[in-house]
């Protein structure tokens, strides 16, 4: 990837002619996809995006870089890393991806630009998970945590408050999201586990992981408190003082009985908890699930009573894009779209990630692929991720089925707690313990 | 002609404005930091004693405490051993400088490989399917792996010592280099066995080496929080790891008061083991 | 000389034989698993024996593979330069000790300082200072500096441990032969202190490559090797991570050979030359 510091403004006067031949053009519907016109105006702009691993590689930025006139340029981080670039250099980047766990952290902040719903191309056929609030029956779903529709819109242009309703303004543009629950290795656990409270059975002592977070695993752990009758909470997604410090106990107790093995970090942690049969039953992404399982091993990923824990990657640009080089607001905008045009959808579709626009990249995959990871359906043929390594055989079916049966259940959504402050440190007195 | 002291002051003038800049600066920044208040990722401004008032109140700082002090001194007693011996057999046994040369490169190479890499490299190792269960269910020694292998403070012990005691070994040796043959050949003639010339004539000599490389081993295991929580499955906690839970979290002013906190206790560290062995006497003769 | 080794000495040579296992234990781990058949995992058991891994690290397409490539030739690049840095400048500053000064225990308090306080609180306390100030973050002059701060400390004890073994009876021969400082210097003191200054060099390269706290936030757009290896830790890692490792030990294993013979044939010349008067 080239390293081109932009140029625009040094050539902002032949720019800005451009940029007015393009807005002309625009207006009378010459433009139907990508690259536009504005190829040959915006061929000096870079455009800085950050992410995590899965939405900043070297494939999506090569196809990126050829289908638009100006140049992308990916950083892939950790995510506590980018988020605190984000609050500390947003100048530095232009489009950053960040999830729930984060959502938080931009109230009030000003870091964030507005982005207009009617600027984004693919609004209407986004999933209603994101643009009502409600499943697609209709049906709201559990506001427990970081709901989808507690950080999508901005109240106003202002853009310092989140609204619960939709407005025209757009905190973020969704790209991706699942629904994860406890993984297990049948092979290992002789019975059938339906409900979150296994997870603190005796009969799991010492062979038990969570993830070390206090935006994941300890929402994991509060489900599984509550589905065995030993908590109560009003919003387990958001505890308050009294519910974080019983919680908290409660798992010192069962740290100090030996029975958690370890607390992974990492996604590849996870994978190797699990693999390896160090744990036999833990909280993990839905793609580690799917890794345990091109090794060879055994692994299941189990629809539970209680519902599964749900989260979704935003696409964000910055907010000094509004106040600057209008060319590069637009191209900017133009990338985003880009994003969710099919391409990028696909790509990580194919590795277990939902798209938040289906429709959108339905007619780009085969009907195989999309069946298989969309539909629940059985794989007519191979199922093969996009690095040409065979995941599943033909005749599997997805755990957990469809698109709508894993994430129709969805009982919690990860989380940024108010009382994350009070949280964090009674977090690192169990850590302590 | 310069005079000698204004010769001293432009020596170190490059290093002194990096560490001003570099260090001093930010250092001076986490202090003002720790006397804030904090909200979402954001520190408000306002005068605030609250973090001080929680370290001194709670239990985490005693507990943190006691686990780092607690393994930073397994940590140097054992690479104290390992690296004497070590450094011993390298001056003292093997003869031939290109031999020297080629253990010590042996010994370097490991850590030219990126630490990422190195931290998960250990579970393969020690995991219950790894090479040392393997090894040991092999030769009949268990039933079943052994579980406490990783994800315990044992494998953080165990990893620290792998990784330090090079630095143990560096410094020693240079002190052992430094002490002339003639004592050693005097001591010998005098009917000194190889145990009496280790303990009355080398060990002596040797502690300004022991001195510096102490220094590395207690600033390298009370500094870091990659490998405790790598290692132990974040089931450890010590100030290191505390702070870097909490700078994950934004929540920057707490961390930076417990950072002033550790930094006073290793400094103060530093500061009495210079006062036992006087380093900086050695070279301003 | 003796021409009998005595026992401690096989005693002492498999004590070390046992260390080096210890210390090469992870690396075995690393090199076995870096030939990992196609379907294998980060962990034992061996599914099969392939490069396959090494083909996907090349081919630069992949999983697991991230921009490995980029950020390999940046923190090689990184490391290149403060380690030419580091040497000068650490360098300088342990002649400088060799007298006592008023300042000379700030210098040498602050180098302690930024031993230990962690990584990220440097990198976090300079970004501050560099956001203050209106500045931004760039790799050749913000990063660099951020990993000079965790370098220079340990080129600072180097030189300690050097120079306290330095005899000064060399110098006073130089200088009684007529020697300017700079002469004494370039023709004294320098080749006696050399091996220290190439520990110097290496410890401040090798100390660049593996650090990313210090950098993480001040390297501007562009990760280095930890970083992006850090960020590929999110996804399914693959052996392709230990294809890396045993590469880049190969590489550094090469150049460590080259350097002994070099220095070896330079060593001998010299020899050579002095006894030919």
């Amino acid at each position: 990837m080239s390293e081109n510091k932009s140029k625009g403004l040094s050539r902002r006067s032949f720019i800005k002619g451009a940029a007015a031949t393009a807005g002309a053009a625009m207006g009378s519907g010459a433009i139907t996809g990508f690259p536009t016109i504005w190829a040959q105006a915006s061929k000096d702009i870079t455009i800085t995006h950050v992410g995590s691993i899965y939405t900043t590689n070297p494939t999506v930025a090569e196809q990126a870089n050829k289908d638009l006139g100006f140049t992308i340029q990916m950083q892939t981080l950790d995510n506590t890393t980018l988020i605190n670039r984000l609050l500390t250099q947003p100048e530095t980047v232009d489009v950053a991806d960040f999830g729930n766990t984060s959502m938080g952290y931009f109230k009030n902040k000003g870091i964030l630009m507005p982005i207009p719903v009617s600027e984004y191309k693919y609004w209407d056929q986004t999933v209603p998970l994101f643009t009502q609030g409600t499943y697609p029956d209709g049906n709201p779903y559990s506001m427990q945590g970081y709901a989808p529709i507690k950080s999508q819109f901005w109240v106003d242009q202002s853009a310092q408050e989140y609204s619960l309703t939709p407005t025209d303004w757009l905190v973020g543009i969704p790209v991706m999201y699942n629904a994860d629950t406890l993984g297990v290795r049948p092979d290992l656990v002789p019975r059938p586990v339906t409900s979150w409270k296994e997870l603190f059975s005796s009969d799991f002592a010492g062979k038990v992981a969570l993830q070390d977070g206090v935006g994941v695993g300890v929402p994991d752990a509060a489900v599984a408190l509550e589905a065995a009758g030993l908590m109560t909470y009003g919003d387990k997604g958001n505890m308050t003082r009294e519910e974080i410090d019983k919680t908290i106990e409660i798992l010192i107790v069962m740290k100090r009985d030996g029975h958690f093995r370890s607390f992974w970090t990492n996604f590849d942690q996870s994978v190797q908890l699990m693999a390896s049969g160090e744990v036999v039953l833990q909280s993990m992404f839905a793609p580690a699930v799917t890794e345990v399982r091109t090794r060879g091993i055994n692994c299941q990923y189990l629809p539970l009573e209680e519902g599964s824990r749900g989260w979704y990657i935003f696409q964000s640009a910055m907010a000094h894009l509004d106040g600057g080089d209008k060319l590069r607001r637009d191209c900017v905008m133009e990338y985003m779209n880009w994003c969710n045009s099919g391409f990028n959808g696909v790509y990580f579709s194919r590795q277990g990630f939902y798209s938040s626009v289906p429709d959108v990249i339905k007619p780009l995959m085969t009907e195989n692929d999309f069946g298989y990871w969309y539909e629940g359906k059985p794989a007519t043929a191979e199922i093969i991720d996009p690095f040409g390594k065979v995941m599943e055989q033909a005749g599997a079916v997805r755990d957990g089925g469809s698109l709508w049966d894993r994430m129709g259940n969805v009982g919690i959504w990860n989380t940024l707690m108010d009382e994350d402050r009070y949280l964090v440190r009674r977090w690192q007195d169990f850590m302590a313990a | 002609m310069m005079s000698p002291r204004a010769a001293s002051w432009l020596q170190a003038t490059p290093f002194a404005i990096i560490m001003t800049g570099l260090v001093i600066v930010p250092l001076a920044m986490i202090f003002a930091v720790s006397f804030m208040d904090y909200g979402f990722a954001e520190i408000i401004p306002e005068f605030y004693l609250g973090n001080w008032t929680d370290i001194f109140r709670s239990d985490l700082a005693v507990a943190t405490y006691a686990t780092v002090l607690r393994q930073a001194f397994i940590v140097w007693g054992v690479t104290l051993l390992l690296g004497f011996t070590i450094a011993y057999y390298l001056i003292y046994h093997v003869r031939s400088n290109f031999w020297r040369a080629i253990f010590l490169a042996a010994c370097a190479i490991p850590f030219w490989t990126s630490g990422p890499i190195r931290m998960i490299s250990w579970v393969p190792l020690l995991g219950r399917e790894g090479l040392v269960n393997q090894a040991l269910m092999g030769l009949n020694l268990i039933d079943e792996p052994i579980s406490w292998l990783l994800y315990s403070e044992f494998s953080v012990i165990v990893v620290y010592i792998n990784m330090l005691t090079m630095a143990m070994v560096g410094p020693i040796a240079n002190s052992m280099a430094k002490i002339s043959p003639a004592v050693v050949q005097a001591a010998r003639d005098q009917g000194a066995t190889e145990w009496q010339v280790i303990t009355e004539v080398i060990i002596p000599l040797i502690k300004p080496g022991i001195a510096v490389g102490t220094i590395f081993i207690v600033t390298a295991v009370m500094g870091d929080g990659f490998l405790v929580r790598a290692m132990s499955g974040n089931q450890v906690n010590t100030p290191a790891v505390a702070i870097m839970n909490e700078i994950n979290a934004f929540q920057f002013p707490p961390a930076a008061a417990k950072s002033v906190v550790l930094l006073v206790v290793v400094m103060a560290f530093v500061g009495v083991l210079l006062r036992l062995v006087d380093i900086r006497k050695e070279l301003a003769r | 000389m003796l021409n009998r080794r005595p026992l401690s000495y096989y005693l002492l040579s498999t004590f070390f034989a046992a260390f080096l296992l210890f210390l090469y234990g992870p690396m075995i781990c690393v090199y076995l698993l870096s030939f990992q058949g196609p379907e294998g995992g980060m962990s034992f058991p061996m599914r099969g024996f392939s490069l396959v891994w090494f083909e996907t690290l090349f081919s630069a397409q992949g999983r697991g593979v991230g921009d490995l490539h980029n950020s390999f030739f940046r923190s090689i690049r990184l490391g290149l330069i403060v380690a030419l840095l580091t040497m000068l400048i650490g360098v300088a500053a342990g002649m400088s000790f060799r007298r006592k000064y008023p300042g000379s225990n700030f210098v040498f308090y602050s180098a302690i300082a930024s031993m230990v306080v962690p990584g990220i609180f440097v990198g976090f306390g300079i970004s501050l200072t560099l956001r203050l100030l209106g500045l931004r973050p760039d790799w050749w002059y913000s990063g660099i500096g951020a990993q000079l701060t965790w370098s220079l400390p340990f080129a600072m004890l180097i030189m300690f441990i050097i120079l306290g073994r330095l005899d000064k009876s060399y110098e006073e021969a130089a200088t009684d032969l007529g020697a300017s400082s700079a002469q004494r210097f370039q023709y004294v003191i320098l080749p006696l202190i050399l091996p220290g200054v190439i520990g110097i060099i290496m410890a401040g390269f090798t100390s660049s490559y593996e650090e990313s706290a210090r950098a993480g936030l001040n390297i501007g757009t562009g990760n280095t090797m930890p970083m992006e290896l850090t960020g590929l830790l999110g996804a399914a890692t693959t052996p392709v991570m230990f294809a890396v490792g045993t590469l880049t030990t190969l590489f550094m294993f090469s150049i460590v050979i080259a350097t002994l013979l070099v220095s070896g044939s330079i060593a001998k010349r010299r020899q050579l030359r002095l006894t030919a008067h």
